[in-house]
This record gives structure tokens, sequence and C-alpha cells, in this order.
């Protein structure tokens, strides 16, 4: 959108408080979402609920092809439709709901950082390990992503995603890759996070800024997927004190969530 | 012993039933002698050969039919009328261009006093004909590509292959069309396509990937069809301003479907009918061949026309359809029904009818719409004889209603729904007739009974189409 558009939307978007009926919108949870987009969907119910706003989780099928941008998750607000975790957490500022306020610009220059180098690093690895191990895409990917719908389109929109996220996969430079290297990158990613975070509850001390609940959504997500090697797992229980923090903000911020 | 010429009119086109020429069209025979002319007519005579020269890949099994009548004529002028009919069979076979029949007295040893010798000279048409057309439009631009390819394998078999190619969207499509041999009008038609729709009523865009097979075959009086469809539905938001009722609809589904249609048409002409009548019955059952989609889909269309004082034609035309749902999901809103606009109730914008979202129209699960029409000549009649015939006065009155039923309770309920909030509308205009296909019409209308929600184009309004209510 240009500048002026984003203005405007945003100038909209704080004009009316958070409503009751927002929903966040992702793909069916039992049979269908994958570990990229559950990770990506768990940062955002994190972050919302370490505002205070209130949202509601409805699965559809079709989740993926009703937002905006073809990425989980989204969140229905009032009469907007928002999708992904950057610009989520824009609209909840113009709402006047911020979690970096207290952030001076090298901390959230730093904050950024961190950020890009998860979704740069996490979220990358997660893709890669879904749809171009050929184990895990034959086994778990495709036949979840194909589930809603009867043969022969499961077969057509499974190969055609896979084929997507493959050439997007070389256009980065990851096609290259094999497995044990993108073990080795999370494995780095992982160091990075842990050292920034070290003895602190959260990446900026006291309080948890969008940060937290992006790291947050990735590692609980990947520590409770079951995928054909455990591998992913591992990489990341290596790290103590991530550990912890993860079982910290499921404690502080999904006590009442049903596992 | 003269001879004695039945020559071929005017090339004539090569689709279909509507010719448009008559047995009382030929001219009469040219004979040298007032006596010898009435011998002629009341005599006997057998007809002991025809030919067909001029073939090239059709095969003669094919035409053997088409011909046979000739064998079963009694005297000269029964001669030229079956020798015509069967010309015109011929050319809605689709795979000549030119037929021409020649009726001379038989020669050769048995030959006898009074056989006849009918010989049809035909011009087969090319292999394959192409054509290549530029389209520019809203902010888009296409190339269009056709291939058609009559007579494939001798036995009147047409493949057709579309292709366009745009700026913002590609589509195509492939036909075979074979009939059977001997019975042209039972015939099976293959097609596999993808085209793409924008709807700015609804804010929807919609992409069809399918294939279909269709059984078309005549019974008793009636046409009746079967077919076997096959689509890969893609629906999208047309705007990221579009209501999140259509958002909701967004993705792929799949529905393969069964659907049936029995057509009565005794008009004489599709477009502006003077007399007759057409009863279309069309019903559609998805779900049970496999896909995602699942329902029962019911509509009919009728249409009566009759012939008034002083060239004026007064027509009544009802639609109606009803989808069903089976099973838990609910419909999809490209299989629903939509209404309004200036091919159906005019006065209301292009579907712009009926249950909505934010402006977005989601089309409904039932639907009825009738119309009355007078048709009659332009004031003062300019231009008749010639091109002012193609025009036609006016005046209407449209009315229906565009609902979702609740389908728990039962049918007199539903009567209700349909009954209550009418919508109807009145006027008159001009209507042009193009070819044999199409109408424009502009009018001046009035519409009522508007509901909250309808969009409605008061005073004039301009259509362009084929099926008009």
């Amino acid at each position: 959108m240009s500048l002026a558009a984003d203005a405007f939307v945003s100038q909209m978007a704080a004009a009316e408080p958070w409503p009751e009926s927002a929903t966040l919108y992702q793909p069916l949870k039992e049979d269908q979402i994958l570990l990229s987009e559950c990770a990506s969907s768990l940062a955002v119910q994190a972050y919302l609920r370490m505002c205070g706003l209130p949202v509601q989780v409805v699965c559809k099928a079709n989740a993926e092809y009703m937002s905006p941008s073809g990425k989980i998750p989204f969140i229905h607000v009032g009469n907007q439709v928002v999708s992904e975790l950057g610009p989520i957490v824009q609209f909840t500022k113009a709402k006047g709901h911020s979690l970096s306020e207290g952030l001076d610009d090298i901390q959230r220059a730093e904050m950024k950082a961190y950020m890009e180098l998860v979704n740069n690093m996490l979220l990358t690895a997660e893709l890669y390990i879904q749809w171009c191990d050929d184990g895990t895409a034959a086994e778990i990917t495709r036949p979840r992503y194909s589930s809603p719908y009867s043969w022969p389109l499961s077969t057509i929109l499974a190969y055609q995603k896979q084929w997507e996220v493959r050439r997007k996969m070389n256009a980065i430079g990851w096609g290259g890759k094999n497995l044990e290297q993108v073990y080795e990158d999370v494995s780095q990613c992982c160091q990075a996070l842990s050292q920034r975070l070290g003895t602190q509850p959260f990446f900026f001390n006291k309080q948890p800024t969008e940060l937290d609940a992006l790291v947050f959504g990735h590692l609980f997500t990947i520590l409770t997927t079951r995928l054909t090697s455990t591998e992913l797992a591992e990489r990341v229980r290596g790290y103590g004190n991530l550990l912890s923090f993860c079982r910290r903000i499921e404690q502080t911020y999904f006590e009442d969530r049903t596992s | 012993m003269g001879t004695v010429h039945a020559r071929s009119l005017d090339p004539l086109p090569m689709q279909g039933p509507e010719l448009g020429v008559h047995a009382d069209d030929i001219e009469p025979p040219d004979m040298e002698q007032e006596p010898k002319q009435e011998i002629l007519e009341n005599k006997d005579v057998v007809v002991q050969r025809v030919h067909i020269d001029g073939l090239g890949r059709t095969k003669e099994d094919l035409l053997s039919y088409e011909i046979s009548d000739v064998f079963r004529a009694r005297n000269l002028i029964d001669v030229m009328k079956r020798s015509h009919e069967a010309r015109q069979k011929l050319l809605r076979l689709g795979i000549f261009r030119k037929v021409e029949v020649v009726i001379d007295t038989s020669r050769g040893e048995d030959a006898l006093p009074n056989g006849l010798d009918v010989t049809f000279e035909v011009t087969e048409l090319r292999r394959m004909t192409g054509s290549y057309n530029t389209m520019v439009g809203n902010n888009e631009g296409s190339m269009v590509l056709g291939m058609k390819l009559p007579n494939v394998f001798g036995r009147a078999e047409k493949l057709t292959f579309q292709f366009s190619y745009g700026t913002k969207e590609t589509s195509y499509g492939l036909s075979f069309f074979k009939p059977q041999v001997g019975n042209f009008e039972r015939n099976i038609t293959l097609n596999a396509y993808k085209v793409t729709g924008q709807f700015p009523w609804s804010s929807l865009r919609e992409t069809d990937r399918g294939v279909s097979v269709e059984l078309n075959f005549p019974v008793w009086k009636t046409n009746q069809t079967l077919k076997w469809e096959g689509v890969w539905r893609d629906l999208g938001c047309l705007a990221r301003t579009a209501s999140f009722a259509v958002r909701e609809e967004s993705g792929h589904s799949l529905k393969s479907s069964l659907a049936h249609a029995m057509v009565i048409d005794t008009r004489n002409s599709s477009i502006l009918p003077r007399k007759g009548g057409l009863l279309k019955i069309h019903q559609e059952l998805a779900g049970y061949t496999g896909g995602d989609a699942s329902f029962l889909k019911e509509d009919f269309e009728i249409q009566l026309n009759k012939s008034l004082f002083w060239d004026s034609v007064l027509s009544a035309s009802l639609w109606g359809g009803l989808l069903l749902p089976i099973g838990d999901k609910p419909t999809s809103i490209a299989d629903r029904f939509y209404l309004g606009g200036p091919t159906s109730i005019r006065g209301f914008s292009m579907y712009s009818m009926g249950p909505q979202s934010e402006g977005d129209y989601l089309g409904g699960e039932a639907y009825w719409a009738g119309g009355v029409h007078l048709y009659t000549p332009l004031p003062f009649r300019p231009g008749r004889g010639g091109f002012g015939d193609l025009f036609r006065t006016h005046f209407f009155l449209n009315a229906g209603n565009l609902c979702n039923l609740n389908y728990g309770e039962g049918p007199q309920a539903h009567l209700k729904k349909l009954a209550e909030c009418i919508r109807w509308s009145y006027g008159l205009g001009i209507v042009l007739r193009l070819g044999n296909i199409a109408r424009l019409e502009l009018n001046y209308c009035i519409p009522m009974g508007v509901q909250s929600g309808d969009r409605i184009c008061d005073g004039v309004q301009f259509g362009a189409g084929i099926r008009f209510l």
C-alpha cells in the first residue's frame, strides 16, 4: 500500500477501540495446520495475549486463501483484515497498544534485527524441513495440506504448493542445502537467541515484547510438534534457558489453554 | 430431352438449423415447350442413382443416410423437393462449403425411360481454419487465437480450440464434437477449458478449470442433454475492500456434477420470435460422483409468444430455480442464482438484487422472475423492408424475487417467502436484433418494489446479451 493509504488505514484503525468480537483465523488444527503456520499463529496469539487484547481463534480450511497476503494467520477486527505479525503489531500500535514503547532506539533496532533473524532462519528452516525434505513432505506435509480437499484436487494443490516453496528456497539460496546444514543453522540461531536472553525473564529484561512472542511461537511449536525425526526438537532442547523461557510464557499467558 | 438443373442458391451459413431457406424459394424449372411441361410434372419417375461428387476426406457412409430419402421420390416435383431437403441436411453437417444439386435423366445401359440421376456436387471445407484477434478492454489487452478443424476424421467430427492470452488472465478451451453417423441430432461433445471471470457486483474473481462430456439426443419432440462436468474452482476477492462474507468463500473447491436438460422449442426464431413457445428444464446433481460441492439444482424457463394485430407480438416468460444443499456444508457463492440487470429484471443493476453483505451481492438459493412484453414495429416504420426491420419497440413489465430459503420449513413457508418482497419494474424501449444470436436493448425503466440493499438503475438502461427475460 502507498504511504498515504497506509496512513489513512492507521487513522481509521485508531478511531475504534478493540472490539470483543476480534477473530483470528488459521487452518484446521487437528488435520491440516503445518509446523510453520502453527508457529506463526501461536506467535500472534502470544503477542495479543501479552497486550491483553482478547481474540477468538477460528479454524477454517481455506484460511490461507482468505488471507489478504496469502499468509497465516490473519485477524478480523471490526471490518479490517490484517495478516502476519509485522502488520498486526503496526495495527495494534495504531489502536494505542504497544509492547515496545519503553525501548530506546538502539534496543528497538536490536529487536528488529533479532526478529529478522528468527524469520530468516527459524521460519525458513521450518519451511525447508516441511516441504524440501522428501520424507517429511510425503509422510506429513502433503497429506496434511491436502486433507480438506477431495481427489484429484488434493494432489494438485499439494504439489503446486510444494513447487512454489521449493522455487522460493532456490531463490534465497537454500535449495542447495541438505538437512544437516539446516539443523546447524537452527542451532546457531538458537545459540544467538540464548546468548541474548541470558538469565533474564524476557529478551528486554522485565517486559515482554513482540520479539518474545515471535520466539515463543516458533520454539514452542518446534518442541511440541511431532515430525518424522526428533532432531529439530533436540537441537532446541540443547539450550536450557530457551526451554524455561517457553515454559514461563506458556504458564503466564496460556494457562487457561487446553493443550 | 432437356436437362433440368436445380441450382443452389446463395451460400448459406454453415451452422445449424436456421438456414432460412424454404422449399418454395427454388426457381421453377426452365422448360422449353409448354405441352412438355405438363407431361413432365405428372410423369412418374424413378430415381436410379444418386451420386456425390467432390468428396475428399469425408467418408461415404456418413452421407448415405442424408441422401437416402431422394430415392423415394415418385414424380419430378417430389424429386426436386427431396433433393433440396437432402441438400439442407448435407449443409447442416457443417462440413461442406457449398452443395449443388444436378438432376439429369439417367444414361447408360440400365437406364429406364423415366429414370433420373441426381448428383450432389459438394465442396468440402478446408481442413483447418484459424482466426486471430486482439482485444483491448478495461486496463487490459489480450490476444485471442482460434482454430477450427471441421470434419477431422471424415465423419463430421469437429475440433475447435480457442486460446486467449491477456495481460491479466489467460484462458483456453478445447472442444471435440462427434455426431452419430446417420443421426446428426444425436451427438457427443467433449470439452476441456479454463475460464476466468470477474464479477464486480460480488467483488469476486473466479477461475474455473474443467472438463465435461455432453450427450445430446432427441426424444420425440424434445431435445435432451446429459452432461457430466468436473470443475476445479478457484475463488478470490476482486479487491481488498471485498466484504468478509465474500472473503470467506475464497479458496479452492472441486465440483463434479451430473446434469440433465430438456428443451422443447417451437419458436420460429430464438431472438424476437413471433410465435411458438419454449420450455427448458435443467437439473444438476453434484457430489455423488466425487468432489467437494454437494447440491441439487433445478431451474426452468418458459416462454410463450403470440402474434397480434398490426405486426405486434405479445410475449410472456417465466424463469425459476432452486438450489438445495445436500449435507451440512453451505452452498458456494459460485453455485447460487443471481437476478437483476438489463437481461432479467430491468431497472435494477446487473445481478444487484437479493442477499448482500456490505454492498457485495451473494446470490440466492431460490428465485423466480416473470416478464410480459409487447413488441411492436418502430413508430412510423422508418427503413421498412431493410434495416428498420431489425429494430422493434417493446413495452415490458418484469417482476421477480431472489432469496434464501430456510429448508427446515415446509413448502407453504417457502412460497410465502418467495411471494413477499417482490421487485418489479415496467417501461419501454427499443430492441435491436443482431443476427440470430444476440440482441441489444435500450430501455427506459421504472423500478418498483425496491428492497433495501438492492441497487437500481432507473431511467435509461442499456443491455446486450443472448438470453433475456
